[in-house]
């Protein structure tokens, strides 16, 4: 991976020069609003990782002290004792399911977070409706045309550049619609000008391209068509297929390692990342969820290992980056005919990084006897989505202002970031 | 048109009467006088910019033939929209669901849980084998059922409503039509996203869409508010109310409890196989009550908008208004199928149920105490009628007018129409009660429409450059699928925006860095055919004649692809790229030894691990070399290369 300081050194940007008068504009103006040129000087990032489907908390981060668990889930319930590869033990009521194996050692180090009982006040248990509640940040209200994401990098009140918020999938998710500028991208590689099996040709096509938008009198083509220049080259200085993790950090190969490998990428190419959204699938379990093996253990192995590797390429930019998790509900407190868990209501969430006061595990959750439960089946919302998202996205991306980043909602935030 | 269907469409018509005569038939409609000279415009240019707007894209030649038809002739076919389509039907010959039924689509087109479903009601694969831990095994039994059954996949469904809708937009002749579709399917957005509607979206385009886009606005409003994609999509049909005589009547005679009850606990019957994925289902779809999504965004976003001047407490009077509307039961697996298939007329308006096509009125699940929306009194004693007067009260309210008319300005004339034609269109919904084409009209008519700002300054939604691209090259596309996906590339996955909003109708929405460049790409993968399944003979274009130099090309084929707009500085530009290949090539050799340095300079850090792969890469690079030179200098490869500049270049995204 170059840094900024060797991307210069290598005469990457005096082609650039050459061709297209100077530094790319946004890093220039970018520069100037700063009044300072650090080769270093990063943003801070939020990454979003969405788990799609409904993600049984319960099992993920097991009440294992309550004695209705056992009741509930006769064959789902796990070994408390970790020598047995059961759970590992967080704080004497909670633990943590054997899967996450890869991510304890944040918790133990006080990194990361647990926000357990955490949903929608909406009580629909439809993915689709709550996804959209929970991405538009309005759980009562279907028009919001925005998605809070994308509120949230409006109120930075930095300017927009091509990455400041960037999703890694193929169309743009509910979360970053809105009026602030937000990329879907599947695969970094893309993003450049492609004549198959004819790159010269492609290059001849990308000079004429550049020279037109140059001129058109159309501002808005014009100036996106400069900065969809300006950071193709960008990219096209990294070696993005070779990308080497840092600190011997291995991703999966999945989608999601894939994914939150390139967003580390791009973090490292400090090129105004904010932002930045992924997704996982998966996590409607209606069937043979497992327990310690299985269906549900293998998924969320894949999920802590992807996060852990992520955490451990960042490197010298933890302190830039935070890590939240979010799913649209939780399952059923007990199992289904079908050795699965059906659709919920709260679950719980991760949060990564070194400003998050981590290992704790935040929640009002009194217990699951019947009485306890939302209609006598699910674990009750005991903690709203919003109180979660605004607490860490104002705390970590300096948000001063948060009007109108969850319109509507004037709750009390969970008090978990420094 | 299938009998049935036909049956339909005419018992939709004749409920809606109102509308009808207009609807049908010109009369009553303004004359088209469109005042383009005045704003300095000469007839060709009119045709184009009538052409940018009111269809998919200039195909070469036709403005010359809009022009020899007429400029007034020309838009009343496209209001008529009656013209032949016999080359698009052909195309469409083979598309087995487009006229099938609500209940045959169903029945068909079914997600995996719902073969799961019906196998284990019909005791095709016993229920244990949901525990079955061998999934490969038991996807196999699943796809053999499925066969057996002629079930089909969903997606199959999905893939021929996109398919059906690239096709149509690229080869009708009644394009305005298309167009419109596309813009009130938009207005009255439903997604493929959502579970519960997805198999509907078909037959809502279909019926509750595509009748009206040419009709009136209310008749429109109505289809929509009854058609199964959005009575699910804004879960209306899960809104009710247990406030009327007879779920009282019920509630205190114990005979019709105990019959309630059975009937519920046989919906939720777990020790039945498959039990546990029906109670899911039913758990899921359990009736909690008043369900205000459908009322609160049929005023912020199908009539009023959100300044439109009502409150939270309207809301909920309207969707109060609005319980016991619902689908009809139509799963074949369903109990409910049955039970409302069981039912004459007379039992059926004893149990104060209606049945009208797919839409089904349950009088019992209906509030009947008296509502108060927008100051108006409704006794609450109408039942489904009452829901009906809220619509017609909404469709006709002024703010109504103005919302629907700055939509329509902002689609057809600018992202921000100037509030002079805003007002005009606004007036003439007002008097027409919501004539579409009257709007149209109107809007044509006036100055604004051909001033300065309007022309060429709306840009092309991914789905109209895309479109406009196959026009204007008379692409052959035999995978229109191959469409969608770049269109999804490009930011614009149609069919699945997931908001109630539709696209935001703006260039900002559309454009960003990501978007554009692979709008570059198409235009470059479609014009050296590198799209599967999409052929173009560029020579053809010029009737057959080969230009001679690379500068040429580049000046007949912008005069195709873009007539009628001032190309000179472009042309400049371009000239100097394309005039001496040579040259290029030599750019091309010095661009690539300067990467090879820098790719040094990272190499010195990950020498290691590049050995290998280095020289594999060295050779592919030289081979693409040498391909790329021979390429360069056939002809066909040099009209391909200015042809994919053109259409990726700034002016062609405007329209």
């Amino acid at each position: 991976m170059i840094h900024r300081r060797a991307f210069m050194k290598s005469g990457a940007l005096a082609l650039f020069a050459a061709g297209f008068g100077g530094v790319p504009n946004f890093i220039a103006r970018a520069a100037d609003n700063r009044k300072i040129l650090h080769p270093y000087k990063k943003n801070k990032v939020l990454v979003c990782i969405f788990q799609r489907g409904a993600m049984d908390g319960l099992m993920a981060v097991s009440p294992f002290t309550d004695p209705n668990l056992k009741t509930l889930r006769p064959t789902l319930f796990m070994s408390p004792v970790q020598a047995q590869g059961g759970m590992m033990d967080l704080d004497g009521q909670f633990g943590l399911h054997p899967a996450l194996n890869s991510l304890s050692s944040f918790f133990k180090e006080g990194r990361m977070a647990i926000v357990h009982g955490v949903g929608s006040p909406n009580n629909t248990r439809s993915h689709f409706d709550a996804q959209d509640f929970m991405e538009s940040g309005t759980p009562f209200n279907k028009g919001t045309s925005s998605g809070w994401l994308n509120r949230a990098v409006g109120l930075t009140g930095h300017e927009a550049t091509p990455f400041s918020a960037v999703s890694l999938t193929s169309a743009l998710p509910r979360s970053l619609y809105g009026d602030r500028e937000a990329l879907a991208i599947s695969n970094l590689q893309d993003f450049a000008i492609q004549m198959q099996g004819n790159p010269m040709a492609g290059n001849m096509a990308a000079k004429s391209f550049e020279s037109l938008y140059d001129q058109t009198s159309n501002q808005l083509l014009n100036k996106t068509g400069k900065e969809s220049f300006e950071a193709m080259k960008i990219l096209k200085s990294t070696d993005i297929k070779n990308y080497q993790p840092a600190n011997g950090a291995i991703y999966p190969n999945s989608p999601l390692g894939n994914s939150l490998k390139q967003i580390a990428t791009l973090i490292k190419m400090d090129v105004g990342v904010e932002v930045a959204f992924a997704e996982s699938g998966g996590w409607d379990t209606h069937f043979n969820q497992g327990t310690v093996n299985g269906a549900f253990a293998r998924n969320l192995r894949d999920f802590s290992d992807s996060i852990a590797a992520f955490w451990t390429d960042m490197g010298q930019y933890q302190d830039e980056v935070t890590v939240m998790t979010m799913t649209e509900f939780g399952r059923t407190a007990h199992q289904n005919g079908t050795g699965g868990t059906d659709h919920g209501r709260a679950s719980c969430l991760f949060v990564l990084g070194n400003d998050v006061q981590g290992g704790k595990v935040y929640h009002n959750i009194k217990s699951l006897a019947k009485a306890d439960l939302e209609d006598g089946r699910d674990l009750p919302v005991s903690t709203d989505f919003r109180a979660v998202f605004s607490s860490v996205s104002s705390g970590h991306l300096r948000l001063k202002n948060t009007n109108g980043l969850f319109p509507g909602w004037e709750g009390k935030k969970v008090e978990l970031m420094k | 048109m299938s009998l049935q269907r036909m049956f339909k469409t005419f018992t939709i018509g004749a409920i809606f009467t109102l509308g009808a005569a207009f609807t049908n038939s010109n009369s009553g409609l303004s004359e088209i006088k469109m005042p383009y000279k005045k704003a300095g415009l000469t007839q060709e240019q009119a045709a184009a910019h009538l052409l940018n707007r009111f269809s998919y894209g200039v195909q070469p030649g036709q403005i010359k033939e809009v022009v020899n038809t007429g400029l007034e002739k020309w838009l009343l076919q496209q209001l008529e929209a009656s013209l032949a389509d016999t080359e698009l039907n052909r195309r469409l010959e083979t598309f087995e669901s487009l006229n099938l039924s609500n209940d045959k689509i169903v029945n068909t087109y079914l997600t995996p849980a719902q073969v799961i479903r019906v196998a284990i009601r019909n005791k095709l694969i016993p229920a244990d084998s949901i525990n079955n831990a061998d999934r490969q095994k038991y996807r196999e039994q699943l796809r053999l059922i499925q066969e057996k059954e002629g079930f089909k996949p969903v997606q199959e469904l999905h893939r021929q409503l996109i398919n059906q809708k690239v096709l149509r937009a690229a080869y009708s002749n009644n394009q305005l039509k298309e167009v419109l579709t596309d813009f009130w399917f938009n207005h009255f957005n439903v997604s493929l996203t959502k579970g519960q509607s997805q198999q509907y979206v078909m037959t809502y385009e279909r019926d509750a869409i595509r009748p009206y886009v040419l009709g009136n606005f209310k008749d429109m409003l109505m289809a929509t508010a009854k058609h199964p994609a959005m009575l699910e999509y804004l879960d209306n049909a899960l809104s009710v109310s247990n406030e009327n005589e007879r779920t009282r009547r019920q509630q205190n005679n114990a005979v019709l409890r105990a019959a309630r009850e059975r009937v519920e606990a046989r919906l939720s019957d777990t020790s039945m196989p498959g039990g546990a994925l029906v109670q899911q289902a039913v758990a899921a779809r359990r009736t909690q009550g008043l369900n205000e999504n459908y009322a609160r965004e049929v005023m912020e976003l199908h009539t009023l908008g959100v300044d439109g001047g009502y409150a939270q407490k309207d809301v909920t009077e309207v969707a109060r208004a609005l319980t016991g509307w619902a689908v009809k039961p139509m799963y074949k697996e369903g109990p409910g199928r049955q039970l409302i298939e069981n039912l004459n007329q007379t039992q059926l308006e004893r149990r104060g149920l209606m049945v009208e096509g797919d839409f089904l009125f349950r009088g019992d699940k209906h509030d009947e105490n008296p509502k108060i929306i927008l100051g108006k009194q409704f006794s609450g004693k109408d039942g489904y009628k009452e829901g009906v007067q809220v619509l017609e009260m909404l469709s006709s309210h002024a703010s109504t007018a103005q919302f629907i008319a700055t939509k329509l300005a902002r689609r057809f004339v600018a992202d921000e129409p100037s509030e002079a034609i805003v007002k005009s269109i606004a007036k003439t919904f007002q008097e027409t009660g919501g004539n579409i084409k009257a709007m149209l009209i109107t809007m044509v008519n006036h100055p604004d429409f051909w001033s300065k700002n309007a022309l060429r300054e709306k840009v092309k939604s991914p789905f109209e450059f895309a479109i406009s691209a196959i026009r204007a090259t008379k692409a052959q596309v035999m995978q229109p699928f191959q469409i969608y996906n770049w269109c999804t590339k490009m930011g614009q996955r149609f069919y699945y925006y997931q908001a109630p909003t539709g696209f935001p109708d703006r260039a900002n929405f559309w454009i960003n860095s990501g978007s554009l460049l692979n709008r570059m790409n198409f235009g470059l993968a479609l014009a050296t055919q590198k799209i599967p399944g999409v052929r173009i003979n560029l020579l053809s274009l010029n009737d057959n004649h080969e230009p001679e130099s690379a500068d040429e090309a580049l000046r007949i084929y912008s005069r195709i692809l873009l007539p009628e707009r001032d190309q000179e500085e472009n042309i400049k530009r371009l000239t100097a790229m394309v005039r001496d290949t040579q040259v290029e090539q030599k750019i091309n050799e010095a661009a690539s030894k300067i990467k090879t340095e820098m790719v040094e300079d990272e190499m010195e850090e990950q020498e290691v691990r590049r050995q290998g792969a280095g020289r594999q890469g060295a050779r592919n690079k030289e081979g693409d070399k040498i391909q790329g030179v021979n390429t360069m200098n056939s002809t066909a490869a040099t009209v391909a290369q200015v042809v994919g500049i053109i259409i990726g270049s700034p002016e062609f995204q405007r329209k």
